[in-house]
């Protein structure tokens, strides 16, 4: 089963690049670690991490059905930060990814213990949607 | 450049698309299926997933023991992710303009639902092992 792992942040916390760049390399590498780990086990499936929050646009249709985009933001929005796609075999195992993942290490290397968002995804999209 | 395109709603939002007419319904996956056959055509489409639903959805964090704590109660205002296109484009305005489209899918009665779908670039640089 496929869970899909998302690592969120508020605006406010988007200000990774500002932290000393070892303690940036040390997270980094947490991470590839965490990566490499789940490709020897055969779960990985997919990984990203998303340019900052003030490159996000919301796109609506207009009138024309031209993109009408608006990068204005509540400050209290969440917006995903990365995400890792998991092919595992129960939820536990998808839960324990994500507090491993929760746990890579901040400034001075403190686990940051980041809430991280699991979610269930489908084997497949919808046969109607291809 | 890669950029994934997101649709977000609240579980009140997700509880009135399950009140819409099964006709309805279909011509709204029938629509969003009719962009991603034009996207795989000419060559932007990478990958699409509906995610299950959010009552489903659990954030967890890693205690210092390294165990999973599971979280599944969620503010009524928290937007979920409920379904995600990723595609390769060459300029960010293709990208606006795809997401104009699937913004414009048929809601009840066949009017466009006009939802607001995020747009975001991913990194250059991936975390993915090679």
């Amino acid at each position: 089963m496929k869970y899909i792992l998302m690592m969120n942040t508020m605006r406010a916390g988007a200000g990774v690049p500002a932290w000393p760049k070892a303690d940036l390399q040390a997270h980094i590498g947490f991470m590839h670690n965490v990566n490499r780990d789940l490709h020897e086990a055969g779960e990985w499936v997919s990984a990203e991490g998303l340019s900052f929050p003030d490159q996000a646009r919301l796109v609506q249709t207009g009138k024309d059905g031209a993109p009408v985009t608006d990068g204005v933001f509540p400050e209290s929005k969440e917006f995903l930060a990365g995400f890792w796609i998991v092919d595992v075999d129960s939820p536990e195992r998808a839960y324990a990814i994500a507090a491993r993942i929760s746990t890579a290490p901040g400034p001075g290397g403190k686990p940051l213990n980041m809430p991280i968002e699991v979610r269930p995804i489908m084997s497949a999209p919808p046969q109607e949607m291809l | 450049m890669k950029y994934i395109l997101m649709m977000s709603g609240t579980q009140t939002g997700v509880a009135g698309y399950q009140t819409w007419s099964q006709s309805d319904r279909d011509k709204h996956m029938q629509a969003l299926g009719a962009v991603v056959k034009e996207l795989v055509k000419t060559g932007e489409f990478v990958a699409t997933q509906p995610l299950a639903e959010p009552k489903e959805a659990k954030v967890v964090r890693g205690e210092k023991n390294g165990l999973p704590v599971t979280d599944g109660v969620f503010p009524e205002s928290k937007e979920f992710l409920l379904g995600y296109w990723i595609v390769d484009v060459t300029t960010p305005e293709r990208a606006y303009a795809i997401a104009a489209q699937i913004s414009a899918a048929p809601g009840p009665g066949g009017i466009p639902t006009n939802m607001p779908i995020e747009v975001r670039q991913f990194m250059e640089s991936r975390t993915a092992p090679r």
